[in-house]
């Protein structure tokens, strides 16, 4: 297991994996742009106004899927002790926290023109809100905590007691009367959105993933270099 | 056509909002994480300048990480 994480070869795989994402990401970010803005026809009901979804939900979808890849690989680092996942916690935690604050923010503008209101504090958005300052205390700990140890059991800590809002931000909008719709992809059940809204949707959510692989590989990278230098200076 | 693109029926405000929100926020964290990394990597570039052959030798010889970035640095070094 140690061997899987260490951190030469994936030091190596990030090099490699970081050449390929900058060669294909802005053909992928024009053509994404394109059919978000241009070639996806428009809703029924709402209008151009749908458009905000192509940015609003992968947002929230990675937001949602950073804290809970923190959460699995504090639970194992809390267990196995390896030094790599305290690396990438830390290069992931702060990915996690613009996506969650963006998810908020176009949220926030999605419902002026739609629900009337800027905000609303119903189950979807206030659990939103509950994630983003998890995120902020993960940071926190992260940063200001000393000594390593104790850093690194808080992070853990607040990852998995966090965890706990995961569940509820994604069944909010069945267990409560909100104002935020059900979800239109199921992973299980059927999905009610038509096709020619799904691909643009799918390709802003490829883009915003290599987005967030670009920035992660670029602060391992970086954290990475802190670990060696501090190698060359015991030289 | 570009004046409808931009208008979206009188939407146009709240999308180009959305995205521009997303691209300014995503461009200032892309921004700040690529001047750090360059950064730690000018200094340790300079920190291995300063070292002699032999320890170069036994930094290459115990970490690949090493190598490659060596490898990866070429034209500065």
């Amino acid at each position: 297991m140690r061997n899987l994480f260490s951190l030469n070869k994936i030091y190596i795989f990030s090099e490699k994996t970081l050449t390929f994402i900058k060669s294909v990401f802005p053909f992928l970010l024009v053509l994404g742009l394109t059919f978000a803005l241009v070639l996806s026809p428009p809703d029924y009901l709402q209008g151009d106004v749908v458009r905000i979804m192509y940015v609003h939900v992968p947002s929230a979808w990675i937001a949602l899927g950073t804290f809970s890849t923190l959460t699995i690989l504090s639970i194992v680092n809390f267990i196995f002790k390896i030094k790599i996942l305290e690396i990438v916690n830390l290069c992931i935690a702060p990915i996690g926290l613009l996506f969650t604050c963006l998810a908020i923010i176009t949220g926030s503008i999605w419902a002026e023109p739609t629900w009337g209101t800027w905000w609303a504090w119903d189950a979807r958005l206030t659990s939103m809100i509950v994630l983003m300052f998890f995120y902020a205390m993960i940071i926190y700990s992260q940063k200001h905590i000393k000594p390593k140890n104790r850093s690194l059991m808080f992070t853990s800590l607040i990852s998995i007691i966090g965890a706990i809002n995961i569940p509820i931000i994604k069944y909010s909008v069945e267990w409560w009367n909100t104002l935020h719709q059900p979800a239109s992809i199921k992973i299980t059940g059927e999905t009610s959105i038509h096709s020619s809204m799904l691909m643009p949707l799918m390709l802003m959510l490829l883009i915003f993933l290599l987005y967030s692989a670009l920035i992660f590989l670029m602060k391992y990278k970086t954290e990475i270099i802190k670990v060696k230098r501090s190698g060359v200076k015991r030289l | 056509m570009i004046e409808k693109l931009f208008l979206m029926n009188g939407y146009g405000a709240y999308v180009w909002a959305s995205f521009g929100i997303v691209f300014i926020s995503c461009l200032i964290l892309f921004i700040r994480t690529y001047n750090k990394l360059k950064k730690y990597e000018k200094n340790f570039i300079k920190e291995i300048q300063e070292l002699n052959k032999e320890e170069k030798k036994v930094l290459q010889t115990r970490s690949k990480i090493f190598t490659q970035f060596l490898k990866s640095q070429k034209k500065i070094i």
